[in-house]
């Protein structure tokens, strides 16, 4: 430390420059930080290696709590008939449930296929136009000939009252939140964490609580649909424009009238892109409820994987993502026309309610034609089988592709290699590695992106899973979500960077990144089993096509975003396009990145995760397994440790907001 | 001279003249000389709105009453955006406020409806004390006695021309039928029509503030507040704009109060200026007044590029008439621009008399008006105006 560096400038840079090494670290940041971890470190680590040695978490930090949680579970189960809280609160919301999906099940059979047909592409062209009206029409039609009407039925069912009561529940919220600054400032946090955490984690406590069965998966879905609703709808309520506000305000409007006619109004894009993400949500969480007594197309999915069964899996796969594109397409459209803001079009009858009743008088006469030509229900002769030459096809590609393909090798091939070159080395690489280095790794990465905050979050969310005795499996599964992730940004980041570049290939990939970012989680792992068969690589492989579409999306937009004026600037003083690509465009789009790894983290950990339903193992097959056994204590721990992750993982790469606020260095 | 008392106009406005000449319908002439007799609609006095903490404490505080904006915000942490301020709007006039951005303005035309609440001073409509009304009281004022006009206009994104016209009247609890009768009215009134069933953001920047002002007149206000309305829009659509506020005011007579920050459309549009900076008005008068009396150097700064010829009217530029020349001849109005005077005088090739009624005031020639365009003090030129015969 006492070697100056050498002055290069005498005179009046030199008192700067005297100051020394020590002032000069100290000026940066993040150097600072990892000087103070280290000295922490320094002082810690001999204490903690001296009291509790070896690599693994310490027995004696951990905490069993399978006894109690085994405990509460009988307690509930016993007292589910009798006690007050199951009988006038739990009960009651559970029998609602039920009634009201079965209610809204059997109007969708008593209309028939052919009611329900014509009213759903009805009202997707009165809602949304003519080409997403054929879509859903055709949709359906496919459902019907893949023999998954009544299935598809079930689905629907449960999603209408799902997405009803998602949409109810977060509005309130969101309206709540939206008016109170107290009450936003309570919530925020709340939702930003929901939205980050896997679906697996939210299976467990209503099992709980309801036991398997209907109520349970709709409350799941609720749970897990209703964030982006409210969230969307208070930033919607809180991000109305003042300037109208005060207009309203100065004509003489009570709070009431200003609610009703300006602020609601002003917010109704957003309120509308919190239902479509709402449906995404809860038709994604609905397929994976079916683990937890949802029947309808995932059930069909789960019990076909669980089988090995492709074909089958894909005739129930298909419809869902139909019905996703559907309900996607045209809620999107629905927030378009809203954000055109241009009048009605077409003539006057096809508007306003002389549109709705035609709707309904349609499709009630092609209910009852339906009725009268005795098939309520889709027809038994016309359906297409395609389970078996699926399942044909697949045996071909086991043949053939799996292995022993000259050159390349084969798909089974690259899985093994990729288990035993990356995840095996990776997995060994974090159990080895002592706990209290892992903590360490964690806080300085925190901290180095984040504030002290973030860090803290994160380090005591990694203690947690510690200290619940499932610290071995935890660093399985991070293991496959951190080769994910390399995976998933090194393909992302170049396809993002090639899509920035060329205006052609974007408008190639932007229907291909549509139809993915549809796609409920649950779908993706069909066709990587059919690829690669069951194991930790085909959970991987999964999570990376679906994280991907987002990662490509955000690295591509903010590419694009950079401002021009810099990139001209740049390519006016003769920079090549690597050395604008380099220099401009990646600084400054440092923002979109690291979003863009934020987001890669959250997704591709909530399909690591649902891999243990095909060999994934780790966490997820221990939520599986605890759901199939009757284990709540085991599934209850394991999806604790899911959120614990989740939270970490999120902490650790949520950048900093704090600098554009404060008066810096 | 410049004060913030209750000014009487002592020279008249040529805009107003202008307009008095043509239209009979205005009946309030008092603006010709003498203390303006009108009723009083707006009565301000002593008022202040501070921004911070504890503000309440600002303005009793003798200490702070001295203070810069820049000192009292490093001393207390607190903003003066409003601070000590008087007049009086009278009915039918346009009272133009004008200050750079920053000055209080915006602020100050926002306190008169409560929009933003006033830290303290007196605030009357009518004789009645705004701020002493509840919330019904208020909401009555704000929904039939003043409407206001805004920079962004502030209009409703998912509503046709028309139900923004009549946003006013729904407010008010008016039938639907009846209220898209009256604002269709408004639109034809506004020169939008035809237009009612376009969406704002299928308008231009011109067209959406006429849509702005509709829904203001459309609740037939006592008095009309406008603030920075034309800011926004291209410098010929405000042109345009600027001419629809003065026909308007000439067919209605309504009373006005004008914020801008642009200092040809303040004398363009104002029968009285109020100048502000840092929160407190530092000349108050008659564009005439401002542009041929600046109060300091503030003042004089600001108005250094006006065209003098035509806000100034020969009254500043005569001398005392000389022997002879009280006769013949042909003789100006006291009230005539600098500018129309000029043509005069180059087509007559000499001295023309300035004439009040039957007595001849003063005189103006070459030379007369040539040094009040180059900003020049005539000799015989005394604060006042008036030429010692």
């Amino acid at each position: 430390m006492s070697t100056a560096a050498p002055t290069t400038t005498p005179g009046a840079l030199g008192s700067a420059d005297r100051l020394g090494p020590a002032a000069a670290l100290l000026r940066r940041r993040g150097l600072a930080k990892l000087l103070l971890l280290a000295v922490a470190a320094a002082v810690l680590v001999p204490l903690v290696q001296a009291k509790w040695s070896g690599a693994a978490w310490p027995g004696a930090l951990t905490v069993d709590v399978s006894g109690p949680l085994g405990k509460t579970s009988d307690w509930i189960i016993n007292n589910r008939d009798s006690h007050w809280l199951f009988v006038y609160f739990l009960g009651h919301l559970s029998n609602a449930v039920v009634i009201s999906v079965r209610a809204v099940y059997l109007l969708l059979l008593a209309l028939g296929w052919t009611g329900v047909t014509a009213g759903l592409t009805l009202l997707a062209w009165r809602v949304a136009g003519l080409r997403i009206a054929a879509t859903a029409l055709v949709s359906f039609l496919v459902s019907g000939l893949l023999g998954m009407w009544i299935p598809t039925m079930q689905t629907l069912a449960l999603m209408v009252v799902a997405v009803a009561a998602s949409v109810a529940v977060g509005a309130l919220l969101g309206l709540a939140a939206g008016l109170s600054d107290r009450l936003f400032r309570i919530l925020r946090p709340v939702l930003d964490t929901m939205q980050v955490l896997p679906a697996f984690a939210y299976l467990l406590p209503v099992v709980l609580v309801f036991g398997i069965g209907v109520p349970a998966a709709l409350l799941a879905t609720v749970v897990y649909a209703a964030p982006p609703m409210a969230r969307l709808t208070a930033l919607g309520l809180r991000g109305a424009d003042a300037g109208v506000l005060e207009a309203a305000s100065s004509l003489g409007a009570t709070g009431r009238q200003r609610l009703l006619t300006a602020r609601l109004p002003l917010a109704r894009k957003e309120l509308l892109l919190g239902v479509n993400q709402t449906i995404m949500m809860a038709l994604s969480m609905v397929v994976i409820a079916s683990m937890i007594g949802a029947a309808g197309l995932g059930d069909r999915v789960y019990q076909a994987l669980a089988s090995v069964d492709v074909g089958s899996a894909l005739a129930a796969a298909i419809p869902i993502v139909l019905l996703a594109i559907v309900m996607d397409r045209t809620t999107a459209a629905a927030g378009e026309r809203l954000g055109a803001n241009t009048g009605a079009t077409g003539p006057t009858w096809l508007r306003g309610w002389p549109a709705w009743a035609g709707i309904a008088v349609l499709t009630a006469a092609f209910a009852l034609a339906g009725r009268l030509a005795g098939s309520a229900v889709w027809p038994s002769g016309a359906t297409v089988a395609i389970a078996r030459p699926v399942n044909d096809f697949k045996e071909w590609m086991v043949g053939h592709l799996y292995s022993g393909v000259p050159v390349v090798g084969g798909t089974a091939d690259w899985a093994a290699h990729f288990t035993n070159w990356v995840l095996n080395p990776l997995r060994n690489g974090l159990t080895a590695l002592p706990w209290y280095g892992v903590l360490l790794v964690v806080a300085a990465l925190a901290w180095l992106i984040g504030t002290w905050r973030t860090a803290l979050t994160a380090v005591l969310a990694m203690a947690a899973i510690g200290v619940l005795g499932v610290w071995n499996p935890s660093m399985d599964t991070l293991s496959q979500v951190l080769a994910a992730l390399v995976v998933t940004l090194a393909l992302g980041f170049g396809i993002g960077i090639l899509a920035a570049g060329s205006k052609r290939f974007e408008a190639l990939l932007r229907p291909v990144l549509d139809v993915m970012q549809t796609m409920p989680q649950f779908v993706y792992l069909i066709p990587v089993v059919a690829l690669f068969a069951v194991g930790r690589a085909p959970a991987v492989a999964a999570a990376v096509v679906y994280a991907l579409p987002a990662v490509i999306r955000i690295t591509t937009q903010g590419l694009r975003q950079v401002d021009p004026a810099a990139m001209e600037s740049a390519r006016s003083l003769g920079a090549t396009r690597w050395q604008t690509l380099r220099q401009v465009q990646l600084p400054l789009a440092r923002p979109a990145l690291l979003l863009a790894v934020n987001q890669g983290v959250v997704l591709v950990l909530a399909v690591v995760i649902i891999g243990g339903l095909v060999g994934g193992g780790a966490l997820g097959y221990d939520v599986v397994t605890g759901l199939s056994t009757g284990n709540l204590a085991l599934g209850l721990v394991s999806g604790v440790a899911i959120v614990c992750l989740g939270l970490m993982l999120d902490r650790v790469t949520q950048p900093t907001e704090r600098r554009t606020t404060g008066k810096g260095a | 001279m410049a004060t913030t008392s209750v000014g009487a106009s002592d020279v008249p406005n040529p805009r107003k003249n202008d307009g008095n000449s043509r239209n009979s319908n205005n009946t309030d002439t008092a603006a010709n000389g003498g203390p303006d007799e009108r009723p009083v609609v707006f009565s301000v006095r002593h008022l202040w709105k501070v921004f911070g903490p504890k503000a309440d404490r600002i303005p009793d505080d003798a200490d702070a009453a001295g203070l810069s904006a820049q000192e009292l915000r490093e001393k207390t942490g607190c903003t003066a955006a409003v601070r000590d301020v008087s007049f009086d709007v009278h009915k039918g006039e346009v009272f133009v406020v004008m200050g750079l951005s920053g000055s209080g303005k915006s602020t100050l035309v926002r306190c008169l409806t409560r929009l933003i609440e006033p830290t303290s001073g007196k605030l009357e409509m009518d004789g009645e004390d705004v701020r002493a009304m509840d919330r019904g009281a208020l909401r009555e004022l704000r929904r039939r006695r003043a409407a206001m006009v805004f920079q962004h206009f502030g209009l409703l994104p998912h509503r046709s021309v028309v139900d923004n016209v009549a946003y006013g009247l729904e407010i008010q609890g008016m039938g639907k039928a009846k209220r898209r009768e009256k604002a269709a009215e408004m639109v034809d009134k506004v020169g939008l029509a035809g237009l009612e069933k376009r969406r704002p953001g299928q308008l231009s920047g011109g067209q959406q503030q006429r849509v702005g002002l509709a829904r203001a007149l459309a609740v037939d206000p006592e008095v009309l507040l406008f603030d920075e309305p034309f800011s926004a829009l291209d410098p010929l659509i405000r042109r345009d704009m600027q001419e629809e506020v003065v026909r308007l005011h000439r067919e209605e007579g309504r009373t006005m109060v004008f914020i801008t920050h642009d200092l040809a459309e303040a004398l363009r549009v104002g029968d009285r200026i109020a100048l502000m900076r840092d929160g407190r008005i530092v000349q108050l008068g008659t564009p005439e007044e401002i542009v041929g009396s600046p109060a300091d150097d503030y003042v004089r700064d600001f108005v250094r590029d006006v065209p003098r010829e035509q806000v100034l009217t020969v009254r500043r530029a005569m001398r005392p008439a000389e022997d002879g020349e009280d006769g013949d001849g042909p003789a100006l109005a006291p009230d005539t621009l600098i500018s129309d005077a000029i043509e005069t005088v180059a087509r007559t090739g000499g001295p023309v008399r300035v004439v009040d009624g039957t007595r001849c005031l003063g005189i103006v020639d070459h030379a007369c008006l040539l040094n009040v365009v180059a900003r020049l003090q005539g000799p015989q030129h005394d604060e006042h105006g008036e030429v010692a015969a």
